[in-house]
């Protein structure tokens, strides 16, 4: 683009324009200028983007969180438009003055594209323009800047000089004992990533001490944000230093007198395992994870109880076995039958996965009673999770020994009165039906599934039609020819003509698994035949299902047979009837 | 009939001399907790500390005297043991559920009561209370208020109150404290059940400000309870917070500026029940607005109105056109006819014309003719501005 001294008109022009559109009342075009910040960026070039419009946005912007949300967004991509990193600097002030911004999406975006262009100033810009500006908002007066400087620490810190690094590092500590509660969240959230940027030194020696304050704050908002921090930290130092700086506060944490904290610990469960290694795990957290299944709040108990297939598993390979046999199993026996029935569910998504770590011998003797005992639960999500989860048991030691209780609880499953429970076991069929084998499923499950498809409840119907496909899928087209097709075609002559449109919805989805041999020979009679139904739905989803099969139909066959029903039902008196027929006709055409 | 001596386990008499370490030996007694989500766990112990608190209420009040020194810092660890707990996890939906009632509240009121009857009693001695009833008391106190039971909150607003009353010491900490309470719960949570409890104390405090006002409490309205309007659940506390900027314009009417273009800021935009708040909230503010800061902020303000107007959600357009209801925003309305109409009259006249709600087409052609009867000049200007733009 030619600089070229222009008229003072056109070279005020494109900002002008903006001026103008940002005083319009509509907040929506007032957003739209906003978005295309760019082009106006473009048009002025990148001197008098520096010069004129990056000083415009941060003087004269006031108005509604939605477009400072836009600005904010904007601005993170602006380093090209303002000459590239040697000028990415200039981009700081309107950043600064929207991280200050009381709502809250806008100072986190403008975080956000500050720590985005960070990357692109030089060590130098950092220490001149970047790290005052976090000094600054550090330092702010209301909460709003010093909980936005908390995310700006660990992308400025690295490549600063160490006099700096000691100044970042003493802000970091005054926001860590902030007054205000919303600043020690803040700088809880982001210790961990700061932790990961820091020397290991200065780690030790300034970070740990703002760690453990923050674990024992007065508001167990903060401290539960510090067991979070925790796993970063961990992760940081070696196994001495582990059990030395960060063990005792971690002890304190999964005791702690709020729910709240002991939840927490439940849930970084995992994670913590990982960062404070097998050592630390016998000795600490198998205590630790003993207290919390034993939880007295539900929601630590459930928490808890989700980890425990992870945790078994990641247990050190030596005296693994004995660690869960001994000392994990007698607290997960317990949770079997825990009062509350989210404690339950979660436990019964997990136990399964036991089966594989223990083997066959103490499958069967100590972790079958278990699973039998909540196939039978009273709360028909236990039941469900444990069902879903069954192919870790049936590599271990068969499904057979499970059938006898399976089956039961599957048809009470089946049965139950919530559609939405019904609804999860259709969804689990294929899976068991492969797992139990053709024979079983057809002794004992068939009926089931085509009860499924007469049920009250559409979404039942609409699943069992896709289950039936699946089966086809699993089992093949003959399979499909003995036991299924037969049943589905008996539907056409119900009397509830919502039962003969789900006969149509079959043949749709099994056409295609049974190919086009079958569909010809045995689908296709009872789908013409259907054309002369005294329901007009019926009549217009004959229709539908001739041009959804028409692809897996011959030629022939569709020129001698299809053809003919499609034109008589493209004069049928019913207006829908006729769309849909004229809408198969041009789609079999074409 | 209350006492105003203790007896002993056995209901024996006891001296007064010895009346004292009596009274500290069954406030211990009452920190043990009970088990109540057992409903038939212990019912021998939990009635014998049901008598005792009531035993102990009795004393407290009727008593004189009994507030020694050493038994302050006993009362209120009895309290702490009772009262303080982190509160259950809960999907308590305000707008929607019932809450869950306090289970241990037989003894919870009871301890209440009692530590209210302390704290109002006349041997009450605010130096050696101020020992005991320090921040970090007070700061548990005031995390009590997210209870979902009513009847606690109501308990906890009284006791707060008197604290407030009697120690200025603590006054300033308990202002930022629930300042950080309503920042967390606007910025952060959404959630907390005491908002209105902590409202209605903090009325009480804003009508004792003294003016000129500081600046400190200029930024609470700014900063605080205006930000308080943005919240989806403003239907649980609407009332208690527009008694609070009411009393915060008494004190000084030329914050109305400010408050208005707050309130414009945090205009609803999709939630036709907080825009139904607002506007009723405006013409409270209007009711008692001084003419000079009417006139600035007449002209923001009912643009919004005029929009709320054309609002096809009826009851909006309804509240809105109600204003002029009101003798005396009528008069202001005449006063400034020459702003105001110009702004009104597109609307009105658009909805003169057809609207789906014949209540709204009668109340907006009220609204017209008592603009033709203001200044009928100018209506007939705009009148004819209309039908121009129209054609």
């Amino acid at each position: 683009m030619a600089a070229s001294d222009s008229s003072s008109d056109d070279s005020l022009y494109p900002i002008a324009v903006l001026i103008d559109e940002l005083k319009n009342e509509d907040v929506q075009l007032r957003l739209n200028s906003i978005k295309k910040l760019s082009t106006i960026a473009l048009a002025l070039g990148v001197d008098r983007t520096r010069s004129e419009l990056i000083p415009f946005l941060t003087e004269t912007i006031y108005d509604e969180d939605e477009v400072l949300l836009a600005l904010a967004e904007q601005l993170g991509n602006f380093t090209p438009l303002v000459g590239g990193p040697d000028h990415v600097h200039c981009l700081l002030p309107p950043l600064e003055s929207l991280a200050t911004v009381e709502e809250t999406v806008v100072r986190d975006k403008a975080v956000d594209s500050l720590r985005a262009i960070s990357g692109q100033h030089s060590p130098s810009d950092l220490e001149e323009h970047f790290v005052p500006l976090v000094q600054r908002l550090a330092s702010g007066d209301w909460f709003t800047s010093r909980t936005s400087a908390c995310g700006l620490f660990s992308v400025c810190y690295q490549r600063v000089s160490p006099a700096v690094k000691a100044d970042l590092r003493n802000h970091f500590r005054n926001l860590c004992q902030d007054d205000t509660p919303m600043v020690r969240r803040a700088a809880a959230s982001k210790l961990g990533e700061f932790a990961k940027v820091v020397e290991v030194e200065y780690l030790k020696s300034d970070l740990i001490p703002m760690f453990v304050n923050l674990a024992q704050d007065e508001q167990d908002s903060v401290r539960l944000l510090a067991v979070e921090a925790c796993v970063s930290i961990a992760t940081l130092l070696q196994q001495d230093d582990v059990e030395q700086l960060v063990m005792p506060t971690l002890r304190q944490c999964s005791g702690d007198t709020s729910w709240r904290v002991r939840y927490m610990v439940a849930d970084k469960f995992t994670e913590l395992q990982k960062a404070v290694g097998p050592e630390i795990t016998k000795s600490d957290l198998v205590p630790a994870f003993q207290s919390l299944l034993k939880d007295t709040e539900a929601e630590v108990r459930a928490a808890a109880a989700h980890k425990v297939r992870d945790f078994c598993q990641n247990l050190d390979s030596y005296q693994q076995e004995t660690i869960i046999m001994t000392q994990i199993l007698p607290f997960v026996k317990e949770l079997v039958a825990d009062p509350n029935q989210h404690v339950k569910s979660a436990l019964a998504s997990v136990i399964m996965g036991l089966s594989p770590i223990l083997g066959k011998h103490n499958t069967i003797e100590h972790l079958l009673p278990l699973f039998l005992s909540q196939l039978k639960d009273e709360c028909p999500e236990v039941r469900l999770n444990i069902i879903s989860n069954l192919d870790c048991v049936n590599e271990v030691i068969g499904i057979q020994q499970l059938s006898q209780s399976l089956l039961p609880a599957i048809v009470e499953l089946a049965e139950d009165s919530k559609w939405r429970v019904r609804l999860a076991i259709i969804e689990y069929m294929p899976l068991l039906a492969g797992q139990l084998g053709v024979e079983f499923f057809d002794e004992k499950l068939n009926l089931l599934c085509m009860t499924w498809l007469v049920d009250h409840v559409y979404a039942i119907r609409e699943a069992a039609t896709l289950n039936l496909k699946k089966l086809v899928e699993k089992f093949g087209p003959d399979w499909a020819q003995n036991t299924v097709i037969p049943k589905v075609l008996a539907m056409s002559r119900d009397q509830n003509y919502l039962h003969r449109m789900t006969c149509l919805f079959c043949i749709n989805v099994l056409a295609e698994a049974c190919g086009s041999e079958i569909t010809a020979k045995l689908m296709l009679p009872t789908v013409l035949t259907m054309a002369g139904d005294n329901v007009a739905n019926v009549r217009f989803n004959v229709a539908k299902t001739l041009q959804k099969i028409g692809p897996v139909l011959e030629p022939n066959c569709i020129q001698t047979q299809v053809k003919p029903v499609l034109d008589k039902l493209n004069v049928d008196s019913d207006v829908d009837v006729k769309y849909f027929a004229s809408e198969a006709i041009a789609g079999i055409a074409g | 009939m209350s006492s105003h001596r203790l007896f002993g386990i056995f209901g024996e008499d006891v001296p007064s001399s010895e009346q004292e370490g009596l009274f500290i030996r069954k406030l211990r007694q009452c920190c043990v907790a009970f088990d109540f989500m057992d409903p038939v766990a212990d019912l021998k112990g939990k009635e014998i500390k049901r008598a005792t608190l009531n035993e102990l209420v009795d004393y407290i009040t009727a008593g004189r005297g009994v507030l020694t020194e050493p038994v302050y810092p006993e009362i209120i660890r009895m309290i702490s043991a009772n009262l303080f707990r982190t509160l259950p996890p809960s999907d308590f939906d305000p707008e929607e559920d019932d809450p869950t009632l306090e289970a241990s509240w037989p003894h919870l009121q009871l301890v209440y009561e009692f530590f209210l009857r302390f704290l109002e009693s006349s041997d009450f001695q605010t130096t050696i209370g101020k020992k005991v009833i320090d921040q970090k008391f007070v700061l548990q106190l005031l995390d009590l208020f997210d209870s979902e039971d009513p009847r606690e909150r109501h308990f906890l607003k009284t006791v707060l109150h008197r604290i407030y009353g009697k120690f200025p010491g603590l006054r300033a900490f308990i202002r930022k404290q629930i300042n950080n309470i309503f920042l967390r719960f606007v910025y952060e949570t959404e959630h907390f059940n005491g908002v209105a409890e902590l409202l209605e104390i903090l009325a009480s405090i804003i009508s004792g400000f003294s003016l000129p006002l500081k600046s400190e409490h200029k930024q609470f309205l700014l900063k605080v309870l205006l930000p308080l309007h943005k919240v989806k659940c403003l239907s649980l506390y609407h009332a208690q917070l527009t008694y609070c900027v009411l009393q915060f314009l008494e004190k000084d009417a030329t914050l109305t500026e400010t408050v208005v273009k707050g309130l414009l800021k945090f205009w609803p935009k999709t939630c036709s029940q907080k825009e139904v708040m607002f506007l009723r909230e405006i013409g409270e503010l209007l009711d008692v607005i001084e003419p000079s800061q009417f006139a600035k902020i007449q002209e923001p303000l009912f643009k919004q109105i005029s929009r709320c107007v054309s609002s096809p959600h009826f009851q909006v357009a309804c509240c809105a056109l109600y204003l002029w209801s009101n003798e005396y925003i009528m008069s202001l309305t005449e006063e400034n006819s020459h702003v105001i109409m110009p702004i009104m009259f597109p609307a009105l006249y658009r909805i003169s014309r057809g609207h789906w709600n014949q209540t709204i087409v009668a109340l907006v052609y009220n609204v017209l003719e008592t603009f033709m009867e203001m200044n009928g000049k100018l209506f007939d200007e705009l009148t004819a501005k209309a039908e121009r733009q129209n054609v």
